[in-house]
């Protein structure tokens, strides 16, 4: 395994970490993965996440870049007035016009958290070189419905129920009661209100999907469980995304007892095996199968994949 | 603010124990050359940008600068659980060595965050290049340290769906990086007050609010010969995670920084 400081881009200033297979497994071009920054965490990812994903993947011969957007990690601000969106769509494709002039790889696999997810699956849509999407606890905005009490919501499910001082607190009257019964009315009028609402972004995540799946291109989302962003994306997908899911079109692994950032070293390791597996998946359905071929390289996972419930 | 500065990443250091570092060369360089020693762990992750927006202030104000990451940690070769703080303080000195050797100057300012602060004291205990060095909000007492570490990590596994009821012991795992017995005793057994001073002439203590540990060290370090300047702002705590996960940028103090190494070194 080899890792090299990159600067590219337009003006040259984006800063990436290239880290390529160990010398025996050189020699095995097409297919290389890049990973986009988890909201503003630079390259290395939270709870150095990245640099493992590389490093693993690398070690069973898949190059990988990850790099930093302008504005995060030691990628200066860019000088013009080009939106976020736009301009880091734009990078993750300088990004695949370097790995294929530097190393001849002209097929790829967008992995990112967060936003890095959102992002991986903007820049798939419109770039044909992208083979494969594999979005972590992605982000999305739910159609008028409120934050705060989403998230309240999501704690007294997932906690609070579970919990002996919660019960405490609840009947000895130190409880938020206001806010329990917001968060109640909340899901009451989320269950009679029938048929939902769907937003422009839920409305745009399905349409990409759609768009992705016709092309042929593999489409995993990976969540945490404790990740209010589960809620969130079952949400947004409803039954479409659930049939996506149960035949196999899209991809669901849920990451048992994790949070968003992967906060323990046994959320790293089960993340690991779904990547290593998700990776395994897209490189077999790619038609570059033989020259990447990372397939019998690489140790089956022993997680679970869900479907959608 | 605009910045005049080139930023240059590279690896340097032994092969096969190579290290990651960011050079930032302004237009024209001031003497000394500056090289910011970073915390470890989630608190390297939290203050990358800050610091990183250290050297790009420090650069503008004409100082070469070198950020570089540990081995372990960061970009650098290496897993979190092979980190060992003879290995680092090895690693501030093959960093400085870079530095001086791209910069041309002979003489280093070393600034410190946490725990980096605390390694640039050690490291700076035998070197007679060290003209300055800046503490910022320094680790004085390992066995605090780890105590708050201990905390932050029950505090953050709290919100999971099944709570991690395995003591800290059985599982020396700090919010996904890994904290070696050997690593964990060194910290434990880490004590700034007994650390003896080096040669460096300006010593600036900075520190972010009230904490434990820092007055015990501003009195240490008040009774020595040494040009001392200390300095307490309230200021965002960077290395901590925050709650909408936004990084910090805690302006006051990058400005304190950066005021004072332009003044001690005219």
């Amino acid at each position: 395994m080899r890792e090299e400081a990159i600067t590219f881009g337009e003006s040259g200033r984006l800063v990436g970490i290239i880290t390529d297979p160990p010398e025996r497994l050189e020699k095995r071009p097409g297919l290389a993965v890049i990973l986009l920054n988890a909201g503003i965490v630079h390259r290395t990812g939270p709870a150095r996440i990245y640099v493992k994903i590389a490093r693993e993947l690398a070690a069973v011969g898949c190059t990988t870049l990850r790099f930093d957007f302008s504005g995060i990690g030691d990628s200066p601000v860019r000088q013009d007035s080009v939106p976020f969106e736009r301009s880091a769509v734009q990078e993750t494709q300088n990004a695949m016009d370097f790995l294929r002039v530097k190393r001849g790889i002209d097929r790829f696999i967008l992995l990112g958290g967060c936003s890095g997810a959102y992002l991986s699956l903007q820049t798939a849509c419109c770039d044909p070189r992208v083979a494969g999407a594999i979005l972590i606890n992605f982000a999305i905005t739910i159609y008028g419905a409120d934050t705060a009490e989403r998230k309240a919501l999501h704690y007294y499910y997932n906690f609070a129920l579970f919990s002996i001082q919660s019960w405490r607190n609840l009947l000895r009257g130190g409880a938020d009661y206001l806010k329990i019964l917001r968060a109640l009315r909340f899901q009451f009028m989320r269950k009679i209100s029938s048929p939902q609402q769907i937003g422009p972004e839920e409305s745009a995540m399905l349409t990409n999907l759609r768009l992705l799946i016709d092309r042929g291109v593999r489409v995993a989302f990976v969540c945490s469980e404790g990740d209010t962003r589960l809620g969130d994306l079952r949400a947004a997908g409803g039954d479409e995304l659930k049939q996506f899911c149960s035949t196999g079109k899209v991809g669901l692994d849920i990451i048992p007892r994790s949070d968003h950032n992967f906060s323990s070293l046994r959320d790293h390791e089960r993340l690991l095996r779904v990547v290593h597996e998700r990776v395994n998946q897209m490189c077999s359905a790619t038609t570059q199968l033989d020259e990447c071929s990372i397939a019998d390289r690489v140790p089956t996972a022993s997680v679970k994949l869900h479907a959608l419930s | 603010m605009i910045l005049h500065e080139s930023v240059l990443p590279f690896y340097f250091g032994y092969p096969g124990k190579q290290l990651f570092g960011c050079y930032h060369r302004p237009r024209s360089a001031k003497k000394p050359v500056v090289v910011i020693c970073q915390p470890i762990g989630h608190e390297y992750i939290n203050s990358h940008r800050a610091l990183r927006r250290l050297a790009a202030r420090l650069c503008g104000a004409g100082f070469a600068t070198l950020r570089f990451d540990y081995y372990g940690c960061g970009d650098s070769g290496g897993d979190a659980e092979e980190g060992r703080i003879p290995e680092w303080l090895d690693n501030i000195s093959t960093a400085i060595a870079e530095a001086k050797g791209r910069s041309g100057a002979d003489q280093v300012c070393v600034v410190g965050l946490r725990l980096g602060a605390a390694l640039s004291l050690m490291a700076s205990a035998k070197r007679e290049d060290i003209a300055s060095m800046v503490l910022w909000d320094p680790v004085v007492v390992g066995r605090n340290y780890l105590k708050e570490l201990i905390a932050l990590r029950k505090q953050t596994l709290r919100f999971r769906p099944i709570r991690n009821s395995q003591a800290f012991e059985a599982d020396p795992d700090l919010l996904g990086f890994s904290l070696s017995s050997f690593l964990f005793s060194e910290l434990e057994n880490l004590d700034l007050i007994k650390i003896p001073l080096g040669p460096a002439k300006n010593i600036f203590l900075l520190q972010t609010g009230q904490a434990g540990g820092e007055s015990r060290l501003q009195d240490h370090l008040a009774k020595t010969e040494r040009s001392f300047e200390y300095r307490c702002l309230d200021a965002p705590k960077s290395w901590l995670p925050s709650e909408d996960g936004s990084l910090l940028v805690p302006v006051q103090m990058l400005n304190a920084i950066v005021s004072w190494i332009s003044r001690v070194h005219l």
